[in-house]
């Protein structure tokens, strides 16, 4: 049981950081549901990110108590049916702001380490 | 997120779930696959439902919350399982955590609490302490009218001051009574309101310069004394004689304790203290001083203003030129608990240690039952364990998951305990003191004894479950999940380390008891070398102050010819020493040296017929005679003591030899009287001097030695005594009966002791026991084995019983080394109070014998089932 815990944790630190930005701008188009939001980065990325509900779920959870987005049972247009949907707030707003440029920051500094510009004298 | 909400947000998460899953499904379906695969093809795209949930639950931050809880479930379902071996852990543990609480409300009340109920924080008792005056020096001492009347006067802290003095009168012709002289605002500021009956005192009842004799009872004085009859108010009682009208009953649950039976106005003090004006004598301390603070202001307010207003007495002091002339006050200002009064404090925590600590014990013995309960438990389970730890199960998961059946155990038996906490307190003042416990009848626990029975619980938790969490973790995964039971034992050091301890706890506690045990009859069975039977304390009280000295003279005189005319009484004697009492030792020179030079004696200032009436034997030389010199100018002659002469002359002769008092006479040895033991019980004295009294002084106690009818002797004294002065109210006893009256109250301070101590003592037994059956049920294979290979019977009971009597002796000497510093705990702070010395030969002997003997029957049982092994039976099981 407390393996479960410990990759929960791994994981996490690998990914929370990207997988909440992902989520942040997902919502950007406008509300969506949890499945939605997986599918939806699942597909932009052509299936390259494989989405894992198990961090999916728990990520979700979490920005919504960081209150970065705000839940709320609606239902869906195309189906008869009420799902969660998560809206991103004004704080979701910012922080999306935040982790973009880190995010742009981060990727700069790793593709200057691994294709570095030769300066031609 | 808040952990009660778990429930709401666990359905909310479900729900979500459950949407998205369907949704899920549905897709599948759309996209062609057959409906009843698009249902394990969602799943599959899914993931894991319960691990999404768990995964999700860590995200919300309560995840410790809810494993406690699983943890706390699955012990209470472990608990249901074995309710025998559950029902015994919750027992014992009940037993010594109740026992523990119980007693320790009872201290609460008597000692932690202040003794009022209505609003404590507003209470304010000061204790003043004076240096330069020659009145009790650097003690906690009282305060004078006139300091009473300044602080009343002056203090703007208080709202209102009350002041009081005990004094011990005779009530009718019995027993003498505790009786409070109080002013007559001190049941208001004892947040007393309301009388059970009649009215309390009023102003007007302590108006100076008057003397209105009223009195009111105590709840308990009135039932068990005065027979409990309403009508009593309005009638008349008599203390010391005199007549005092009864006005109204206070409530025994009026406060938390009170401290008298009958409460008088203070101005009556010169009929209760045989004359003797401390109302009205300007340079007397005799008021204890209480109040209540104003509405905002704090004790350190308080304190700051009073050391001003008694400053500014000193001062008046100093000009007055009175005997308190050159006093300097200091002042404590406390709660008016007893932990809080400076001249008790320390021996009041001494007497808490010393009550809790035996019971202290009977808890860790419990918890020493509870942990070979539990760990029996462990070890029976060790093949669930061993699944647990191999499917990742973490040893501080496993860790926590003992504890919690632990905490279960305890928490359940914490809470059965509060039954005993409810009745233990009273029980134990009925046995004591019955008359007592009617002041006391409030014991209410309070936060401190919850406090207090929530750090038992938790201690007793921790405690009990520290070697089975041991054994779990020491398990050897592989031999216990192949199933091979035998070879996954607890090491023997575990048992016999139970085993010590439980012999050690029993030990002290079975030390405790043979020595209380032992007291009462130490009391009056002793030979202090001299006459207890036919000596006679008269104690009369006379006030031989300047004033009234004349007549305090003829009383004495009176009353000696009068004595000696009973039928029966051959002699009297005063002396200055009191009877089992400490007596401060002064300094005894030797002529020629010079002060501090001298060696430490004591002094007793006696009668020439001290030591006919005493029937002390003179080893050498003489006693006194009617010619010898008595005049307090004149240097006389002196007898000594043998210690004396042993200390100051080891090889000569001591008759004829001078020394010299502190007040620098002379005076010749010209007798050696025998040792006695009169100072502490069954100790016989150090060097002591007996000078020869003034007559004119009119000091010391009157004793008297008789022939024949004890009781007609002591009835006679009596009436001659009321005769002379009816305020004069006396039982007088014989030495002999006065201890005996002591001992009687040290018998039923034994019996709680024993109680307690044979509680302990069966909680060791069964643990010892419980320890060895265990002990042999783990080895079972080893005897059947040792048994195949050519053991006898004999070698393997030998081999139990062996290791069971190795353990006690090494628990044994433990045993000593703990009861050591607590003897010599109770022998500093108590040694004048109760004949109990040190850790003597008889006391080792006898709780050694006892315990050797009750562990080895403990022993016994177990060592034949080792023998009863059959080997065929015990191989098989391999």
């Amino acid at each position: 049981m407390t393996s479960i815990k410990e990759q929960g944790k791994q994981r996490a630190a690998v990914l929370q950081g990207t997988l909440d930005m992902l989520i942040l701008r997902t919502l950007l188009y406008g509300p969506a549901h949890g499945h939605q939001i997986g599918k939806h980065i699942q597909r932009t990325t052509n299936d390259f990110l494989q989405m894992q509900h198990g961090s999916l779920y728990p990520a979700l959870h979490r920005l919504e108590e960081r209150g970065w987005v705000s839940a709320k049972w609606e239902t869906a247009p195309d189906r008869n049916r009420e799902f969660k949907y998560y809206r991103l707030t004004d704080k979701g707003r910012k922080q999306l702001l935040v982790e973009e440029s880190q995010w742009k920051q981060m990727t700069e500094a790793v593709s200057r380490v691994m294709w570095p510009i030769v300066e031609e004298n | 997120m808040r952990w009660w909400q778990i429930n709401k947000r666990n359905a909310d998460l479900e729900r979500e779930l459950r949407a998205d899953l369907e949704l899920e499904e549905e897709e599948q379906r759309e996209r062609g696959v057959p409906p009843d695969e698009a249902v394990y093809a969602a799943r599959r795209a899914f993931g894991n439902f319960s691990l999404i949930r768990e995964q999700t639950h860590e995200a919300w931050g309560v995840a410790p919350i809810e494993r406690f809880w699983q943890d706390i479930l699955h012990a209470m379902r472990a608990a249901r399982r074995t309710p025998l071996l559950s029902g015994i852990a919750i027992l014992a543990l009940a037993v010594g955590i109740g026992l523990n609480a119980g007693v320790f409300t009872l201290l609460n009340s008597l000692f932690l609490q202040p003794p009022t109920r209505r609003d404590p924080h507003s209470f304010v008792q000061v204790f003043p302490r004076y240096a330069g005056w020659f009145l009790r020096q650097d003690q906690y001492s009282s305060f004078t009218t006139e300091d009473y009347d300044a602080i009343r006067k002056r203090s703007k802290a208080f709202e209102d001051v009350a002041a009081w003095q005990v004094s011990y009168p005779t009530l009718e012709d019995g027993a003498p009574n505790v009786t409070l002289m109080a002013t007559c605002n001190y049941f208001h500021v004892f947040g007393i309101d309301r009388p059970l009956l009649g009215r309390l005192l009023a102003s007007s009842d302590c108006s100076r310069g008057s003397t209105v004799q009223v009195a009111v009872l105590s709840e308990s004085t009135w039932k068990n004394e005065l027979g409990g009859d309403s009508r009593i108010i309005g009638e008349v009682i008599h203390l010391n004689g005199s007549p005092f009208q009864v006005i109204g009953i206070v409530p025994s649950d009026a406060a938390n304790f009170l401290p008298g039976g009958i409460f008088v106005p203070y101005t009556t003090v010169p009929l209760l203290e045989q004359g003797r004006d401390s109302l009205n004598s300007p340079d007397v301390p005799w008021l204890a001083i209480a109040g209540r603070l104003r509405p905002g202001l704090s004790r350190a307010d308080a304190q700051a203003e009073l050391s001003t207003i008694m400053g500014q007495q000193d001062r008046a002091y100093l000009q007055r030129q009175v005997s308190a002339f050159n006093r300097k006050s200091t002042l404590v200002v406390t709660n008016g608990s007893f932990t809080q009064n400076p001249a008790i404090r320390d021996r009041v925590f001494a007497l808490m240690v010393l009550i809790l600590g035996p019971l202290t014990l009977i808890l860790l013995l419990a918890c020493c039952n509870v942990t070979m309960l539990f760990l029996s438990r462990t070890v029976t389970r060790r093949g669930e364990i061993a699944v647990r730890l191999a499917l990742g199960a973490g040893r501080g998961q496993l860790a926590r998951m003992l504890l919690a059946e632990s905490l279960i155990t305890a928490a359940v038996g914490g809470t059965l305990s509060i039954l005993l906490v409810y009745r233990v307190p009273l029980m134990i003042m009925n046995v004591i003191s019955p008359r007592q416990a009617g002041n006391v009848l409030m014991i209410h626990p309070d936060w401190r004894v919850f406090c207090y029975l929530a750090v038992l619980v938790v201690m007793a938790t921790t405690i009990s479950s520290l070697m089975p969490i041991r054994a779990a973790w020491k398990l050897d995964l592989l031999t216990a999940l192949k199933g091979r039971e035998g070879s996954a034992t607890v090491r023997s050091r575990t048992t016999s380390g139970l085993i010590i301890v439980q012999v050690a706890l029993g030990f002290v506690l079975v030390c405790a008891a043979v020595m209380f045990a032992r007291a009462p009859s130490l009391v009056t069975g002793m030979n202090p070398g001299f006459d207890m039977h036919h000596t006679i304390g008269v104690p009369v009280k006379v006030d031989t102050s300047a004033a009234n000295h004349a007549n305090a003279r003829i009383f004495y005189s009176t009353l000696e010819s009068r004595l000696l005319a009973i039928p029966g009484v051959q002699s009297f004697t005063y002396a200055s020493l009191g009877l089992f009492r400490p007596v401060p030792p002064t300094e005894v020179r030797l002529p020629g040296q010079t002060a501090g030079q001298g060696k430490p004696a004591s002094i007793n200032n006696v009668s020439s017929s001290f030591f006919s009436t005493f029937s002390i034997p003179l080893i050498k030389g003489r006693a006194f005679n009617s010619a010898d010199p008595n005049s307090p100018n004149a240097d006389s002659v002196v007898v000594v003591s043998q210690a004396f002469a042993r200390q100051f002359w080891p090889t000569d002769d001591p008759l004829g030899k001078s020394v010299v008092t502190p007040d620098n006479h002379r005076l010749t040895v010209v007798g050696v009287a025998a040792d006695t033991q009169s100072e502490t019980f069954s100790i016989t004295d150090g060097p002591r001097l007996y000078t020869l009294r003034d007559p004119a002084t009119l000091e010391g106690r009157l004793y008297v030695n008789f022939s024949g009818d004890q009781k007609a002797v002591e009835k006679a004294i009596r009436d001659t005594v009321k005769s002379l002065d009816r305020t004069q109210i006396i039982s007088p006893e014989t030495i002999w009966e006065s201890l005996e009256a002591e001992a009687e109250q040290m018998r039923s301070l034994a019996r709680i002791v024993l109680i307690m101590a044979s509680i302990g003592l069966l909680m060791a037994v069964v643990g010892v026991y419980g320890v060895l059956s265990f002990a042999v049920g783990q080895r079972t294979r080893e005897f059947g084995i040792k048994m195949v290979l050519g053991a006898d019977r004999v070698a393997i009971f030998r081999s139990v019983t062996g290791q069971a009597f190795r353990n006690t002796a090494f628990g044994l000497f433990c045993g000593v080394a703990l009861t050591e510093p607590a003897m010599w705990t109770l022998d500093r702070f108590f040694a004048s109070a109760l004949p109990l010395h040190g850790l003597n030969t008889f006391i080792l002997g006898v709780s050694t014998l006892l315990l050797a003997v009750v562990s080895l029957v403990a022993a016994w049982l177990p060592a034949l089932r080792a023998t009863r092994v059959d080997p065929m039976q015990a191989l098989r099981n391999e």
